[in-house]
């Protein structure tokens, strides 16, 4: 192995060998390797949309299924994650000058009274894999600070989640509030967490209820698809 | 394995590709269809669960004494062996035959192995039977076989060889078993050669022989001599054979017959008291300890009268029958209580022991299938059995061989093994490192010993479902028999046939086909 591993120069590769083997770095989760290709491909003269979408996000979505297929384990999936987070980072700055639509940004936090974060964090973890840009506001909290959390940084999808059947009634009072501001249809609004349900994210007036972090990323891909769409659709229009 | 097939023009595409260590997809991918390696038995790594002291196991042994000195046991319809116990120092009137006290564990604990190796045709399928190791092995006796689609029905050699195909694929049944169901589409006179042949050809594991009569005992040993060769069988263990007592206190003719074939041939012994308490033991725990006691030493003593050294298995068969209908039950308490002190004799006797398995009543694989089976599985491990007959399949008191509760089942001696395992200590497994690298608050899901150990770290099920609610109702909202349905057919569908000698083959079907020959079918 010790030998192949001298033979693999990246800068080497033609783009087409070179974009495999991200996807392979990718899947394993080598986070340097996946930003040297990055690079490669930028220096190449690649937009940093193609990078994007060719090399990245087809990465992450062999990545997922695999995750789902049961091959990939958790730790594993993080891993890619991270290393497209880390692809991303260059690339984000660069889709920015562009003007090309971002996959998305979306601003996540636990609701008062709720200091359990892991769920979340994964659905973090897992959304940046995707290439999207995650604010993580943290645990507890209140409304003002999701208010204060989409004023400041104008996510596409406010994420939300509760652990307990006590905490969850909450995440109604963030979206009452968005309502009486006006706000609510500004953001696709989505929550999580063990005690919910689909009937309840309805009931409480969320855009979806996502089961799992793999679902969480899904849903947030098709509401980004659908927004492009309405807003291409607006801007022929106008 | 499949070797990676090279499309010609893309080898060095490819060997680049796989530069890596991870290896990417195709690497990964391969790395988790392997089969992987698992031992070819259990050795416990945790204390047996003891609940009888020095003071109850005494007095259990001095009743037993007793029972054998003043009310004896029946050996019926065997001459020899009243034969042998005469000579044997033992007071011998009609059937009757009475022991001194001490005499049979005497006679015992001078020649019967504490351990021994029951030898497989493939070598690395050797079981120690014994010590601190646990065998499982499938189900045994049931005339009616189940499965979701074609529901209860008579057993026939198809389903016999399907369960030995099973058995062999499956990772935590060490056994091929024996009658793991009857094949009832057969003459009665002639089931054992298919039997027998079903399990040295389609499996490689260890098997157990006939024992319903002694000339098919014989038929077993012929063709062990011819798979094993003839010296290699008289001088090791290469068939297990299930020896019943006729309880209570009797052994009958068709026992009797079985067990002198095989000791006489060195092949080992699990002699059986089969005990539904209330009608073939008393109503208690402590009586019903006693009667086993004295039933086992007589039989395992007699193994070593016809061949000192024989291997031989102290075996207990104990359930109880509802005193509201007579009906046999499972997975209770009290037969619980029975299998852990009935452990401890055994040991303390210094023989192998054979008892417990997946036993329950439920006509289906339900929840009072997965209930008693639990509970009687786990008594088994925590009480140190070394032969665990009726690990898998089991139901309806034994009268059904189901396949979805084959496959549910071998998921829980996936369970029990890893538990018997013990607890790791080693450096990796304090993981100080995780604790530093994590600390307080966030999660240990990405951290580095995680990534390093996470894919063996917890037992992964086979059968239950984890998922969410939501994705599991997409998924249909299977049950956990409905995921079973699905996973034995998987499984027998990916059956391959274990390699075997043709030499070896042609005379086994030629010893098969000239017995058949040799006498007209009977059915009784």
């Amino acid at each position: 192995m010790a030998d192949n591993d001298d033979d693999l120069v990246l800068s080497e590769l033609p783009d087409d060998e070179l974009v495999e083997q991200m996807h392979a770095d990718l899947y394993d989760g080598l986070k340097d390797e996946v930003v040297e290709g990055t690079n490669i491909l930028l220096e190449r003269g690649w937009g940093a949309d193609r990078v994007l979408a060719e090399a990245l996000v087809e990465g992450m979505r062999i990545v997922g299924i695999d995750f789902r297929d049961g091959i990939l384990f958790v730790p594993e999936v993080l891993l890619a994650a991270n290393a497209m987070k880390a692809g991303m980072t260059i690339l984000r700055p660069l889709l920015a000058e562009t003007g090309a639509p971002p996959i998305g940004k979306m601003v996540i936090g636990t609701v008062k009274g709720d200091i359990h974060d892991i769920g979340k964090n994964l659905v973090g973890m897992m959304m940046e894999g995707a290439g999207f840009e995650v604010v993580d506001i943290g645990i507890n909290n209140p409304v003002e600070n999701y208010l204060a959390a989409l004023e400041e940084h104008k996510p596409d999808i406010l994420g939300m989640s509760a652990l307990l059947t006590t905490t969850m009634p909450y995440m109604k009072v963030v979206i009452d509030a968005m309502v009486e501001q006006g706000l609510r249809d500004d953001y696709v609004v989505l929550v999580g967490g063990a005690p919910l349900n689909e009937e309840f994210g309805k009931a409480i007036g969320a855009d979806a209820y996502c089961r799992d972090a793999a679902v969480a990323v899904e849903t947030a891909k098709s509401f980004m698809y659908r927004r492009h769409n309405m807003r291409g659709g607006m801007a022929a229009q106008q | 394995m499949t070797e990676p097939t090279v499309v010609p023009g893309e080898e060095e595409k490819s060997t680049r590709r796989r530069g890596r260590p991870g290896g990417g997809r195709e690497g990964r991918q391969a790395v988790r269809s392997q089969v992987k390696a698992y031992p070819p038995y259990i050795t416990r790594r945790i204390r047996p669960v003891e609940i009888l002291d020095e003071a109850g196991l005494a007095l259990i042994e001095r009743n037993a004494d007793t029972v054998l000195a003043e009310i004896g046991i029946e050996f019926r319809d065997d001459p020899e062996v009243l034969d042998i116990w005469r000579q044997a120092g033992a007071s011998v009137e009609g059937q009757r035959v009475r022991f001194e006290p001490g005499m049979l564990r005497e006679i015992i604990q001078k020649s019967a192995p504490a351990q021994f190796t029951q030898h497989a045709r493939n070598p690395a399928r050797n079981v120690e039977i014994g010590g601190d190791h646990t065998v499982f092995a499938p189900a045994y006796g049931s005339p009616f076989v189940r499965d979701l689609e074609k529901g209860r029905r008579y057993a026939t050699i198809e389903d016999f060889r399907n369960f030995v195909m099973l058995a062999y694929q499956s990772p935590y049944l060490h056994h091929s078993g024996g009658t793991v169901c009857e094949p009832v589409d057969l003459p009665v006179n002639k089931r054992h050669l298919e039997m027998v042949y079903s399990h040295m050809r389609y499996s490689d594991k260890p098997f157990m022989g006939s024992v319903t009569a002694p000339e098919r005992a014989e038929d077993t040993v012929a063709m062990a001599r011819i798979l094993f060769g003839e010296e290699f069988l008289d001088r090791h263990c290469c068939i297990l054979n299930l020896i019943n007592a006729n309880s209570p206190l009797v052994f009958d003719g068709t026992m009797l017959g079985a067990l002198k074939v095989y000791a006489r041939a060195n092949q080992g012994c699990i002699v059986s008291p089969f005990i539904l308490a209330g009608a073939m033991s008393p109503v208690t725990v402590a009586g019903t300890l006693t009667q086993i006691l004295a039933e086992a030493l007589a039989g395992i003593a007699l193994t070593q009268l016809l061949r000192p050294g024989a291997p031989v298995v102290f075996g207990s068969f104990a359930a109880a029958v509802s005193m509201q209908s007579g009906a046999p039950t499972f997975g209770t308490p009290e037969p619980s209580q029975v299998l852990y002190g009935a452990a401890q004799l055994a040991r303390r006797l210094g023989v192998p022991f054979r008892s417990g398995g997946g036993l329950c009543g439920a006509k289906i694989p339900d929840a009072q299938a997965a209930y008693e089976s639990a509970n009687t599985l786990q008594t088994t491990l925590l009480a140190g059995v070394n032969f665990a007959l009726h690990a898998a399949g089991w139901l309806e008191g034994g009268l059904v061989m189901s396949y979805e509760k084959f496959a549910m089942d071998v998921d829980q001696l996936g369970k029990l093994q890893k538990f018997a395992a013990g607890v790791d200590l080693s450096e990796t497994a304090q993981a100080l490192d995780a604790l530093r690298e994590v600390g307080p608050g966030s999660h240990f899901l990405g951290c580095g010993h995680t990534l390093a150990n996470f894919e063996n770290a917890f037992y992964r099920s086979t059968i239950a479902d984890n998922n969410s609610f939501e994705q599991w109702e997409a998924e249909g909202a299977l049950d956990a028999a409905q995921r079973a349905n699905a996973q034995w057919k998987k499984q027998l569908a990916a059956y391959q046939m274990p390699e075997l000698d043709p030499g070896i083959d042609e005379a086994l079907q030629a010893f098969v086909a000239e017995k058949k020959a040799s006498m007209p079918d009977a059915f009784v």
